[in-house]
């Protein structure tokens, strides 16, 4: 679309206001059907030996005791499946995935990876058969650390790729002249920087059931956020046509990026289910979906950067290094997402950019909320405030200072639209009195002598679509029936962000029908249009643009119909709220039921269109404003109050956009504070993968949280402006904490999760 | 999951009965919130367990002026938890309570379990200690009470023999003078296991501390005493000069390990502070 | 080996053969056929699977099926009062965007009824404590704070 295109100012009858979400009924009456509540006659379980080794050959695999087992109905190893190298990501026509993986190999490349699978008549029998297979395993030398499987002569995990353990060709970006920026630079800063290994941890564990019909047609019901790229995959590693494989998904327990990959459990389950000529469930434990689910990746960050006296930033200099696990899945993805973003951000016209993805003996990382850039603007944001710091400047106003607007060049190569991340840093300095706020007595409560309190700020810009690493395309079908009810048919996956109440909304705006008589149908690849999966904030930008051509389109077609009937022309009618009436004479009206339906030997009508789009990106902006607590005795850090200032276009759901938010800030909380999921750096074995050891903050631990959404900068490429929210708010809120706990304790923290043992040592090596 | 058979016992006799005779790999079932998980998470191997939760007599929860506070095997930790009696005069052991995994998990475990389970992080097994609780045992030959101090021997040991039940614990009662509290330290404000769990029970004599207890949870191979630091306090005012020392004391007399949740040396200094904390949250009970 | 366990769900009476290391929730998912109770942990860390019984709310996976015996167990399946009504908690949840996956609301919603009932003007400290047991990993759980409070007050304002 082209980006000077005016945006379409309308009153809004639909878009904008919190309707009902209709998936919502079934999640409140326990109706809503997941993959795991999937039940078929004859139903075998599904379960798969994994590896307690990080890196070795497989000598030998006996399943004969597995096989002889009662109950035991079909062992699988890498002896009797397809051995076909296939994508851990399959995005089509897409730079940013690799092809590195086997459904089971011969080689063991991280602790806990699948070696085998079995189907029996329970699950329990299924698990007890997987202690009677034997595996032999020749122990390879492992590497943990991305330093270490980067040196030369480290052991090599895999022998396709660039080599030296590099999962993709460094990602490099140069603009302007960064060695005459530091030379023109007032002072210059240096630091590194280093993220964890936060998980998803979506709540439903990861679930597929197989089921192969007597046309040996393969129907697959899978907890995807991608049923299209998973209907691919499958059917080209099996060697299916597209028709003999149908991916259902209804509602699924959230997905957060981790679920766009093509599992080794999905192909496991699908060839049991093949073998056995038997339905197949495969549901891991919660076990398994750290072990076997994909995190964000680890990644160590350094950067230089010189600046003005004035504040201006001159000069950046930046290398990343991601820590892409055992394999490929999203690293090159993640790599150029997360290196180019550090472009922008804060402007700066000499940039030096190094990103680098690098395989470990680790469980695999994949595409995680913010995708990259969590990790880079981590860096960007605290470094920014350490300038502050040193120009003693008020954080904010550097902020203000530096942030990109309007006509900057975006990571994607497109000038940016409007003053997004400007207005959103001074409405909450507006909000919040912040110079009062920075400016406050900072004198410790003597009742609570041991706590600090501290306020900081953290800023943020994330793209809406995979452009221009994923060429992408957003479809939609839009069916008026002939009672002028509406069916959408689309192929985007329900997260339950409420994406299908938006595109529903759309629909009936643009249609001018009421909200309730759009129907949704989604989650069946043999019904609904293409979809490339949901992820990249994407859905309601893409997608919902999709679905607005699709509804102008029988719109037109309505009109036409209603206009024939009233033997008027097209253009003295309108369409609104389910009626069409003469502009002229608003009283002449008739209803789309009657301007659909047959009559005086005119059959009904049958009105379909497709919407297709094919975007760019829009950038959607906030910044966080955070206050905590730190305990300086125990190293406890609490957050007890964010406003998240957001800008995300036009607003299509209030609330479905704010839960977006709110639900980012608790992830994100998480891995600045308590979440990280530990490998051991000495066996490559997981050392917390369940909920207690994994620390996600509850009920408890939540701050107060008050959100503003700023419809600042709406975006053409969307509908009506409208743009991405779901990523935003886990990127921001990471550096407004460490800057928070910097202006508390007057301490620096250049990673995640900053845990209270670092505060207490910080603070001891301060006061020593 | 793997599979295990059930067994409903009628009696303590006949619990004792099937424990020993149904061999290794049989395990007591009570709330099961320890052992359920254990089975699934695959870290123990379970062939039986044998419910106890049919058995007369072991729900009772009583108070006397002179014996203290009794309760029986099958009473939760959440039914505790919800008695004033225990809010008003075992405020520490309330306090474990209330801060052991979740309600739903609170409604199943029992007090008996968390202690039979004997972990060194156990919420309860700290306040116990620090009051001077006593378990009691059935055998079929004979019944023992021992003091809670001597129950364990190690990390999920205990000096049960096969075939050996709790039925009980007692608590003694709680005077006028004293003043009790627990404090948990974890990353996460509920559903945590503790990385140090310090309970102090303590008796102010005309504003002379006349006895103190100190337990440290999380921080040994079981529940241990700081008794030099103890030592320190008793017959003090509890000044804070004396409570920082005593805390110090404490911090050498404990003996953590490093693990994911928290390194030794953090332990140690979450001692030194917790044992502060409690003493002074003990003492805000005469303020 | 089998035995025979007789409960009522959601009121209405249940006999059925179960094995006795099931759980409840396999039980109430396969056997019953309920599969509103989620599985999101099985280890009794996450709440999905809260379940009522005998007034009490118990993590479904860490209860035995045979432990069931004689009592009453109330699942989200039996929160409506009504064909075509809701609980006020339901509707509440619906109206402030409390459910986004949906996979913790069944577990949230008995949580949520427990606390009401117990305790009809719930504080904000108390809502956060009653819904410790109970990870929400979509909300932060803002709105569901929103909407318990809400419901709270629908149903003090419907009593007699």
């Amino acid at each position: 679309m082209n980006m000077t295109t005016p945006i379409e100012q309308r009153e809004f009858k639909i878009v904008g206001k919190s309707v009902k979400r209709d998936d919502v009924l079934e999640k409140v009456t326990g109706e809503a059907q997941y993959t795991g509540d999937v039940k078929l006659s004859g139903m075998l379980h599904g379960k798969i030996k994994r590896a307690a080794i990080a890196h070795a050959r497989i000598k030998s695999i006996d399943v004969s005791k597995a096989l002889a087992y009662p109950g035991v109905k079909a062992v699988l190893t890498h002896e009797n499946v397809p051995r076909v190298l296939h994508y851990g990501s399959p995005h089509p026509r897409s730079a940013s995935c690799t092809k590195d993986q086997y459904i089971l190999d011969d080689k063991v490349r991280f602790w806990g990876e699948g070696v085998a699978a079995v189907a029996a008549i329970s699950e329990e029998i299924a698990d007890e058969a997987l202690d009677l297979i034997e595996v032999e395993y020749e122990a390879l030398p492992a590497v943990f650390e991305p330093e270490d499987a980067a040196q030369p002569g480290a052991p090599l995990i895999h022998d396709v790729g660039p080599g030296g353990n590099l999962v993709l060709d460094p990602v490099r970006v140069n603009r302007g002249d960064v060695d005459k920026g530091f030379a023109e630079a007032d002072f210059v800063l240096e630091g590194t920087f280093a993220g964890g290994r936060p998980h998803p941890a979506y709540m439903e564990p990861n679930v597929c059931v197989a089921d192969w019909d007597g046309s040996n047609k393969l129907t697959f019901w899978t907890s995807t956020q991608t049923s299209f790229m998973v209907r691919g995959i499958l059917a080209e590693v099996l060697g299916l046509p597209l028709t003999k494989v149908r991916v259902l998904v209804d509602h699924m327990g959230g997905g957060f990026g981790a679920k766009q990959d093509l599992f080794q459990h999905e192909f496991l389950c699908a060839l049991l289910a093949k073998e056995t000529r038997r339905p197949v469930k495969m549901e891991f434990t919660r076990h398994e979906t750290f072990v076997a689910g994909r995190s964000r990746h680890p990644c160590k960050i350094w950067l230089k950067q010189g600046f003005k006296n004035d504040g201006t930033l001159v000069a950046r200099d930046m290398k990343l290094v991601y820590d892409s696990g055992a394999y490929g899945s999203h690293g090159p993805g993640v790599t150029i997402v997360g290196t180019t973003a550090a472009t922008s951000l804060y402007r700066c016209e000499n940039v030096r950019l190094e990103g680098r993805c690098v395989y470990t003996n680790t469980p695999i990382n994949g595409a995680f909320r913010g995708y990259g850039v969590v990790q880079s603007y981590y860096a960007l944001d605290i470094q920014m405030d350490e300038a502050a710091e040193r120009l003693g400047m008020d954080p904010a106003e550097l902020k203000l200072k530096n942030v990109v607007r309007a006509g900057d060049i975006a990571p994607s190569g497109h000038p940016i639209i409007g003053h997004g991340l400007e207005i959103c840093l001074q409405h909450g300095i507006d909000v919040l009195d912040w110079k009062a706020l920075w400016n406050r007595d900072r004198t410790p409560d003597p009742k609570r002598p041991h706590i600090r309190k501290g306020w900081g700020i953290g800023c943020e810009m994330h793209g809406s679509s995979a452009y221009p690493g994923i060429k992408e395309q957003g479809n939609a079908t839009v069916k008026v029936n002939e009672d002028g009810t509406v069916t959408l048919l689309t192929g985007a996956a329900g997260l339950g962000t409420g994406a299908h109440t938006a595109l529903a909304q759309i629909v009936a705006e643009e249609l001018g029908v009421r909200f309730e008589d759009v129907g949704v149908i989604h989650g069946d690849t043999d019904v609904v249009p293409w979809d490339i999966g949901a992820f990249a904030s994407h859905t309601t930008y893409l997608v919902g643009t999709a679905a607005k051509m699709a509804a102008g389109k029988v719109r037109a077609a309505v009109l036409a119909r209603a206009a024939m009937k009233l033997q008027v022309s097209p253009e003295a009618i309108d369409l609104s709220e389910g009626k069409v009436f003469l502009i002229a004479e608003p009283d002449r009206s008739m209803t789309v039921s009657e301007a659909m339906g047959p009559s005086r030997g005119i059959p009904a009508a049958n009105i379909v269109a497709n919407g297709t789009y094919e975007p760019t990106k829009s950038y959607s902006f906030a910044a966080h404003f955070t206050e905590v607590d730190v305990d300086i005795e125990t190293g406890i850090v609490e957050v007890k109050r964010v406003v998240p200032v957001h800008d995300v276009g036009r607003v299509i759901h209030p609330i479905a956009a704010q839960g977006q938010i709110e639900g980012g800030i608790q992830q994100g909380i998480g891995h600045t504070l308590t979440e990280d999921y530990v490998i051991d750096k000495k066996t490559g074995r997981s050392l917390n993968a369940g909920l207690v050891d994994y620390k996600m903050p509850l009920s408890m631990d939540m701050p107060d949280i008050e959100t503003i959404i700023l419809e600042a900068a709406p975006d053409p490429g969307g509908p009506w402006g409208a743009k991405g929210v779901g990523e935003d708010p886990i990127i921001a809120i990471g550096p407004s904490i460490a800057n928070a706990i910097h202006d508390a304790i007057g301490v620096r923290f250049h990673h995640y999760p900053i845990t209270p043992e670092d505060i207490l040592k910080a603070l001891r090596e301060k006061g020593a | 999951m793997r599979r295990f058979d059930y067994h409903r016992a009628e009696t303590l006799e006949h619990a004792s009965r099937l424990l020993t005779e149904l061999g290794d790999d049989t395990f007591l079932f009570n709330g099961g919130t320890d052992l359920l998980v254990e089975i699934r998470e695959r870290l123990r191997r379970v062939r039986n367990v044998v419910d106890i939760k049919q058995i007369a007599g072991l729900s009772a929860v009583t108070y006397d002026e002179t014996l203290g506070l009794t309760f029986g095997a099958l009473v939760t930790v959440g039914r505790l938890e919800g008695l004033s009696l225990v809010r008003q005069r075992y405020p520490n052991l309330r306090s474990a309570l209330a801060s052991l995994g979740s309600i739903q998990v609170r409604n199943r475990a029992t007090v008996v379990g968390n202690i039979c389970r004997a972990s060194p992080s156990a919420d309860t097994i700290p306040p116990l200690v620090a009051d001077g609780a006593f378990v009691h045992i059935y055998s079929r030959t004979n019944m023992r009470v021992v003091p809670i101090a001597e129950f364990f021997t190690g990390p999920g040991k205990t000096v049960l023999a096969k075939g050996e039940i709790v039925t009980g614990i007692t608590v003694p009662p709680a005077g006028d003078n004293t003043g009790k509290a627990y404090l948990k330290h974890g990353r996460r404000k509920a559903m945590e296991l503790s990385t140090v769990g310090v309970a102090v029970s303590l008796a102010m004599d005309d504003g002379v501390c006349s006895d103190i207890r100190i337990a440290l949870g999380a921080v040994g191979a079981t529940v241990l005493r700081a008794p030099q630091a103890e030592a320190m306090l008793r017959g003090t005012r509890l000044d804070a000069t004396t409570v920082r020392n005593a805390a110090d004391k404490a911090m050498e007399e404990c003996t953590p390990i490093s693990n994911v949740r928290a390194s030794a040396g953090y332990r140690r200094d979450m001692v030194g502070v917790l044992t502060g904390r409690a003493i002074k949250q003990a003492l805000e009970t005469f303020a | 080996m089998k035995r025979m366990v007789e409960f009522t769900v959601n009121g209405e009476a249940r006999e059925m053969a179960v094995d006795g290391c099931r759980s409840l929730l396999d039980a109430l998912r396969d056997d019953v056929g309920l599969t509103g109770t989620k599985k999101g942990c099985d280890v009794g860390d996450c709440g999905a699977c809260t379940v009522i019984v005998d007034g009490e709310p118990v993590n479904a996976c860490l209860m035995l099926a045979v432990e069931a015996e004689g009592r009453s167990v109330e699942t989200v399946e039996g929160l409506q009062p009504g064909v075509d009504t809701l609980h006020p908690l339901q509707d509440a949840f619906m109206r402030h965007g409390a459910s986004q996956c949906g996979f913790c609301t069944p577990g949230i919603l008995m949580m949520a009824k427990k606390l009401l009932d117990d305790n009809p003007r719930p504080t904000d400290e108390d809502i956060r404590f009653g819904l410790s047991g109970n990870i929400c990993r979509c909300t932060g759980y803002t709105k569901i704070f929103d909407a318990i409070k809400s419901a709270a007050r629908e149903m003090e304002a419907s009593r007699p």
